[in-house]
């Protein structure tokens, strides 16, 4: 396999894995036709194309679910972070810990990430169902699927306020006198580091379920429409990028 | 429709064609101005197939790889015809205007000699 057929099949899985097992061998050789000799990368050109294409196949449900959880992972990592530093009384007064100190980027990836968590889950609930709209027996599983992932979520929320008590040890009002807490780093519970895998375990199902297709129309079965090749049909993964 | 969806549908008139040979012929067609990408292409050809526009003709294997080869359904070479007779429409109302001011201008020039 040459650099440029690796970099492409690497760039091919910004499309689903139904969607390549189907097109992937074709496209690669598409891609492959189209380029220069002794070119060992796709061009820019393609690269986006790919992408951009991936992301379209995937729909706009599945991009709204990996912001949501890109978010999170934004959250959970600023989480381990603030723990390396000590807190300050500024920290426990706004609510936002380590907020005072933290450099302007660090500021801005929080403020991003703690937006995109609070303004995404109830239009991605919606989008969710909407996807599987239609009530088929098909789809009952997936929207099963959904519908616990969401009530998981909301019990990972629920535990993480109860085992998140930085800087709920410290109450807002009374001063830092009452908080002997300040000054010293945080430490992440145990609870909380089982919270932050569950939720990279959601993460990982919530893009799962929204990984497969709406409809069957959007699946390009192409060989299936094919009159004469009933009985020429490929072997079984002849041209899936995955194997 | 837009430029690529016109161009690619273009490039079957004379017969179906694969993949790489679609991006080479819509280039050819629009003496270089659409440079379909290949990602680009298969979301227009996913598209078109699902329309109606364009059909599966032929399957086979080279180097290990399926190739496919699409060609124009009748719906879709009417879509083509109706879209290039809308722009010979658009581009007539351009040109016979345009014959007219040049008339006009010429005779306003004429007039005060």
């Amino acid at each position: 396999m040459t650099p440029l057929e690796r970099r492409c099949r690497w760039l091919l899985r910004a499309y689903p894995a139904w969607y390549r097992r189907d097109r992937a061998g074709e496209m690669l050789g598409t891609l492959l036709e189209a380029s220069g000799p002794g070119q060992s990368w796709p061009s820019l050109r393609d690269a986006r194309a790919l992408v951009t294409g991936g992301l379209r196949v995937r729909g706009w449900t599945w991009s709204l679910s990996m912001l949501w959880v890109v978010a999170g992972i934004v959250g959970t990592g600023y989480d381990f972070y603030i723990t390396t530093k000590p807190f300050t009384w500024a920290d426990v007064s706004l609510g936002i810990e380590g907020w005072s100190a933290d450099p302007v980027a660090v500021q801005i990836a929080v403020v991003l990430a703690t937006v995109g968590s609070l303004t995404l889950p109830i239009p991605l609930l919606i989008a969710g169902f909407v996807r599987f709209r239609g009530w088929r027996p098909r789809n009952l599983l997936r929207i099963a699927a959904w519908a616990g992932a969401w009530i998981a979520g909301f019990a990972l929320v629920y535990q993480a306020e109860v085992w998140g008590d930085y800087p709920a040890k410290c109450p807002a009002i009374g001063g830092p006198e009452n908080c002997p807490a300040i000054g010293s780093p945080a430490v992440v519970s145990w609870g909380e580091l089982g919270i932050c895998a569950a939720w990279l375990v959601l993460g990982a199902v919530m893009t799962w379920i929204l990984a497969g297709p709406a409809h069957r129309s959007d699946v390009p079965d192409t060989s299936s429409r094919l009159p004469s090749a009933k009985g020429s049909r490929l072997p079984p993964g002849t041209d899936d990028v995955q194997a | 429709m837009r430029e690529p969806t016109y161009f690619v549908l273009a490039s079957l008139l004379d017969g179906p064609l694969h993949g790489y040979a679609i991006i080479q012929r819509t280039g050819e067609l629009s003496g270089g101005r659409v440079r379909l990408a290949t990602g680009t292409l298969y979301t227009a050809l996913d598209r078109l197939t699902a329309e109606g526009h364009v059909e599966l003709v032929r399957e086979e294997i080279v180097n290990g790889r399926v190739r496919r080869s699409y060609g124009l359904t009748p719906p879709g070479a009417g879509a083509l015809r109706a879209e290039a007779a809308r722009m010979a429409e658009a581009a007539r109302l351009v040109t016979d205007r345009g014959r007219a001011l040049q008339v006009g201008g010429g005779a306003r020039k004429a007039s005060p000699a």
